[in-house]
């Protein structure tokens, strides 16, 4: 199985047009441009990847990739 | 029924750029080759596969994450993307630069008909089988009209007067005539005007089939459409985007720009009739004809080219050609250059006025595709088969739209 960082970046890639080798886990939001209404899709990719609902809210722009995954790992472990 | 002409000198707007990306290829080359050699761009469409009519004129080789960023293009529903395309070409065209022009005083008008309507259909069935929370937050920046010159303001930095115009088919007249009153008033130095549309999605070609107005020759699409010809059955619906650069004649050569032709002049009217048949007495094209006469101060014997609206369609076809020959008489050398690149609905006048700028500037009328034996209730002089040289100094370009909106633009050598 591959990893949360292979699995979310593959969503930032196919759904939202980045570059794979752009993407890090100390990427933050802003530098891959992920503006507000950006983040209420990611919202729904999310969803649909993992299974677990995130808000929006909980996605500052300083958020970087590695928190967001942090985010739906916590996410998860709550749901199990 | 008379025109009182409010000029006494005339006021030229110099077509200084042109970007088109339409069914003949991306590029002014690329689309006068193609609208000169006779040929027509109809093929069968995969994405209309099991309707009625499963043809049409779609764009070939555009690919948006290409020429826009990856991250960018998928905000965008593609009668963003084309306008962004053609109005990049049209800057570079004109040898502006956007990083140093005053885009305080750089204005866009851009014509369509039906928005991001792919996006639309897409975000509806999102909604339907998944529901509200899956919705897509982006429809709001993608379908509305009004976008499609946002978009083009973002790309290029034109900080000045923003809009889009909708007279369904006639959109590019009304764009590049509401272009003129923006220069004319001192609004504007520069207008990028033109015309997007991107609506080739099953439900809008099963109700346009629905309402008859398409042809349904689909054993040989690449012969459906054929203004003027005997056996035409409809329209073939078709994408694309066409966007003109507009100076002042007087700041054009300043400048030292070159000028491909000037837009002399623009009429518009209403028939007032009826949703989408024309009025058969012609009335209300006749009324936009002499505006657009008067605009420019040519009478109708100096008028020796039309770009007819010319759709393919049995009705318009017949009633456009008495009024031709009633108002303007049977001099001109009319073409439809829909036989080509078929209807690109709020695009086609932007498209037809680059093309009738192109006729002046080469000298030559585009023949109209298709067109083997012409209907004998259509007595104009339509060109055919082979592009005509010949002399032009002034002509005209007709659009008319369901609704009964009509414009025409009048189109002079420099």
């Amino acid at each position: 199985m591959s990893s949360m960082h292979e699995r979310f970046a593959a969503i930032l890639v196919e759904k939202f047009g980045l570059g794979a080798d752009e993407i890090s886990p100390t990427s933050t939001l802003e530098d891959l441009e992920m503006d507000s209404l950006a983040l209420v899709e990611l919202v729904v990719s999310v969803q649909k990847e993992f299974g677990v609902v995130i808000d929006d809210s909980e996605l500052p722009g300083d958020a970087t990739v590695a928190d967001v995954i942090a985010l739906i790992g916590a996410r998860q472990q709550e749901a199990a | 029924m008379t025109i009182t002409a409010r000029r006494t000198q005339r006021f030229d707007v110099a077509v200084t750029g042109l970007g088109l990306v339409t069914p003949a290829g991306t590029g002014v080359e690329a689309n006068w080759d193609l609208v000169t050699s006779g040929r027509s761009t109809a093929t069968r469409d995969p994405n209309l596969e099991g309707l009625t009519v499963d043809f049409s004129c779609r764009v070939p080789d555009f690919d948006p994450a290409a020429l826009l960023g990856a991250r960018r293009a998928w905000r965008m529903d593609r009668v963003n993307q084309l306008a962004v395309a053609a109005a990049r070409q049209a800057v570079a065209d004109a040898g502006l630069d956007t990083s140093t022009w005053d885009g305080a005083r750089v204005g866009v008008v851009m014509g369509n008909s039906l928005g991001g309507a792919a996006s639309y259909e897409r975000e509806h069935d999102t909604f339907r089988d998944e529901g509200e929370d899956f919705v897509s937050p982006f429809l709001m920046v993608k379908s509305p009209v009004n976008m499609i010159a946002g978009y083009v303001a973002i790309d290029l930095k034109a900080g000045g007067p923003n809009m889009v115009v909708s007279t369904a088919c006639a959109s590019g007249p009304t764009a590049i005539g509401t272009a003129r009153h923006l220069l004319e008033s001192g609004m504007c130095d520069i207008v990028l005007a033109g015309g997007s549309e991107a609506s080739l999605t099953r439900t809008t070609i099963a109700a346009m089939q629905r309402m008859g107005a398409l042809s349904t020759r689909t054993d040989a699409p690449e012969a459906a459409s054929r203004p003027f010809d005997a056996d035409r059955d409809g329209f073939v619906a078709a994408e694309g985007a066409a966007v003109l650069v507009l100076e002042r004649a007087d700041d054009a050569r300043a400048r030292r720009a070159r000028v491909r032709a000037n837009i002399s002049g623009y009429g518009a009217s209403a028939d007032g009739y009826h949703p989408s048949a024309p009025d058969p007495s012609g009335a209300g094209v006749e009324r936009a004809i002499r505006a657009a006469y008067a605009d420019a101060l040519v009478e109708p014997r100096d008028i020796v080219h039309i770009n007819a609206h010319g759709t393919s369609t049995p009705l318009n076809d017949v009633t456009e050609s008495r009024v031709i020959r009633r108002v303007v008489g049977d001099h001109p050398a009319v073409t439809s250059t829909k036989g080509a690149v078929g209807h690109l609905l709020g695009a086609a006048g932007a498209v037809e006025a680059a093309y009738t700028v192109l006729a002046v500037q080469h000298q030559t009328v585009p023949p109209t595709a298709n067109l083997d034996a012409q209907d004998p209730e259509i007595e104009v002089d339509v060109v055919t088969k082979e592009a005509r040289p010949m002399r032009i100094e002034a002509a005209a370009t007709h659009s008319f739209g369901f609704g009964g909106q009509n414009g025409v633009l009048v189109v002079t050598a420099p």
